[in-house]
């Protein structure tokens, strides 16, 4: 983890609302899929905190890029700067997606086993993945559709979206490019099959598209939390990457905690820093009823 | 190997601070999860997060919102207990050149009390801070932090009970400071930190609830430093002890502002966690402020604009 000012290459829109943030920095910085930086302008007042954005991609050694949706003050502050401009920047943070033999390790070191509802260890090694994305969930797992591709397990992607607009400022002609199985929802219809995106995952699911296979999802509380309760239903591993407001980023102001499953005396392992615990976490670990994020 | 300019050297009640820059409690955890960000040892001091009897899960979230120059916490208090801070943490912070002061709360005289006797076995520690003022607490704290006869006893017994100089951190959420500022000091206490966050409230328009899930929080940051100036000037009037000044501050002109107002001391907060390595950049700019000043000590400067 490093704090330093990057400069900006580019800061696109992409459609009205979602842009693309290219930072240029000084140094070799990596980034692991699932990971992300704390992000505000150089020298700004207001607003005061920095703003937790996903990696998207990782364009080159000195290069990390963010897609984000316009939501408030912070990414509105953002979404002002030009190239040239400088971003400072706390990067890499947090845990990343485990992919193929990262997953046993993962589930250990969150003391979860890695199967569906706390249940004992599935016999087979997870071979597939399933990726599940919604809206500007997107952001957080385009790396990971790539490391899943790169690694060659096999992976079916549920990308769904307000709209074909939204979808576009989502990143899917990235998600396209990757030339994946790919099946895609909207909202209003526009775009694939028209409603949420957990309606497909659920048929697919039933048609025993889950076998072997982890699930991996990204996009709106609501949305994580339904796919949490179809992959309890059908057995099948899950893992969701959460948000929520953060002060730091970085683990010391305790302030962006999710609810959690928690045997430990007085309860006291109740809540899981987002930030430094997470973003990853086992689907079945979190308490869904408590929302821990803001949209 | 000399990396502390002596200019900014600074004691209070027998302890001795390379610079009077200290991370606050609360927002500097147990330090170590800034050793890879900042040279801990060039840091003056820094105060633990509150330390309890037992270990606090603290409040559901949303626990943080921020506002305009500041932000609202309802943490909740959550912290490993003083038990683990002693056996796990304590003993990886022995390597640092920087002093360690454990913040301590209770629910009740007799809690704060436990806390300090499980902290009197770990070494390394130079002194207490008590937490009488937390508003996030629905008893105890809320309760002693604004009672001068409260606080006092609570004072004299934490006093008697520490192996260590005792600080005691203000609340400002008080009519008038200089009463508990007052009663805090003829009960014994070794110097005072001032102030700790003032309560306040954020609502969600479009959902209609508080943005918090406590309702109420803690406010701090930019915001709330000229409220915390003026009220470590009240205090320099009426107590003769050493103040360490806390309340957005975010550069060595702010930490001056409180020492000109009679802090010896100051803590750093909020500004950590939009800009981790903001502890350096205070002490690099009260260096610079020395040597434009031509000051032989930033002593000089404390309380130099309260009349006594």
């Amino acid at each position: 983890m490093i704090d330093t000012i990057a400069i900006i290459e580019t800061n696109r829109e992409l459609t009205p609302g979602y842009r693309l943030l290219t930072l240029n920095f000084e140094q070799d910085i990596e980034a692991r899929a699932g990971q992300f930086a704390m992000l505000k302008a150089h020298a700004a007042f207001e607003p005061l905190l920095r703003r937790a954005l996903a990696v998207y991609r990782t364009p080159g050694p000195r290069q990390l890029s963010f897609l984000y949706q316009v939501m408030g003050r912070g990414t509105q502050a953002l979404a002002e700067l030009g190239t040239g401009g400088k971003v400072e920047a706390l990067v890499p943070l947090g845990n990343a997606w485990p992919i193929g033999d990262e997953l046993t390790a993962f589930s250990s070191l969150t003391g979860n086993p890695p199967g569906p509802a706390g249940e004992a260890t599935q016999s087979d090694q997870p071979h597939k993945a399933i990726v599940v994305v919604g809206g500007i969930g997107s952001a957080s797992v385009l790396m990971l559709c790539a490391a899943l591709r790169a690694a060659r397990i096999e992976t079916q992607i549920f990308f769904g979206a307000a709209s074909e607009r939204v979808a576009l400022g989502c990143g899917l002609e990235d998600f396209r490019a990757l030339d994946l199985p790919l099946r895609l929802t909207s909202d209003d219809g526009s775009l694939g099959e028209p409603g949420f995106v957990t309606a497909p995952l659920e048929r697919y699911l039933g048609e025993g598209g889950g076998a072997g296979a982890t699930i991996y999802a990204c996009g709106p509380w609501v949305m994580m939390r339904r796919v949490a309760e179809i992959a309890a239903s059908f057995k099948v591993a899950c893992l969701v990457s959460l948000e929520a407001p953060m002060g730091c980023g970085f683990g010391v102001c305790v302030g962006c905690v999710v609810a959690v499953k928690s045997d430990a005396p007085l309860g006291y392992e109740s809540y899981k820093r987002v930030c430094v615990d997470g973003s990853i976490f086992p689907a079945q670990r979190i308490r869904w009823e408590v929302n821990a994020m803001t949209h | 190997m000399s990396k502390h300019d002596s200019r900014l050297a600074v004691e209070i009640a027998g302890i001795r601070f390379n610079n009077p820059v200290m991370g606050a409690s609360g927002t500097f955890g147990y330090g170590l999860e800034f050793a890879g960000l900042i040279d801990l040892n060039r840091l003056g001091g820094f105060a633990t997060k509150g330390l309890s009897a037992r270990p606090l899960a603290g409040n559901p979230p949303p626990r943080i919102v921020e506002t305009h120059g500041g932000m609202l916490n309802a943490i909740g208090l959550q912290n490993v207990g003083a038990r683990a801070f002693v056996e796990e943490k304590l003993p990886l912070l022995k390597q640092y050149d920087t002093r360690v002061i454990a913040n301590v709360f209770g629910y009740s005289d007799d809690d704060y009390l436990e806390a300090i006797n499980m902290l009197n076995d770990g070494e390394g520690i130079a002194a207490y801070e008590l937490n009488i003022s937390c508003p996030n607490v629905k008893e105890g704290g809320i309760v002693i932090g604004n009672s001068p006869v409260a606080a006092a006893r609570l004072t004299e017994k934490a006093k008697r009970a520490s192996a260590r100089p005792l600080i005691v951190k203000l609340s400002p959420n008080v009519t008038d400071i200089t009463l508990l500022a007052r009663a805090i000091a003829e009960a014994g206490a070794d110097a005072l930190s001032l102030i700790n966050t003032l309560v306040g409230m954020a609502i969600d328009v479009k959902t209609r609830r508080p943005r918090l899930n406590y309702g109420t929080g803690g406010l701090s940051g930019p915001a709330i430093r000229p409220i915390a100036v003026r009220m470590v000037y009240e205090v320099a009037k009426v107590v003769n002890l050493p103040l360490i000044g806390i309340g957005g501050i975010a550069s060595a002109s702010d930490a001056l502002e409180f020492m000109l107002a009679g802090a010896t001391l100051v803590q750093i907060g909020t500004a950590n966690y939009y800009d981790p390595c903001v502890t350096m950049k205070v002490i690099d700019g009260l260096k610079d402020y020395c040597d434009r000043q031509e000051l032989e000590s930033l002593a000089a400067v404390v309380g130099a604009v309260v009349e006594k």
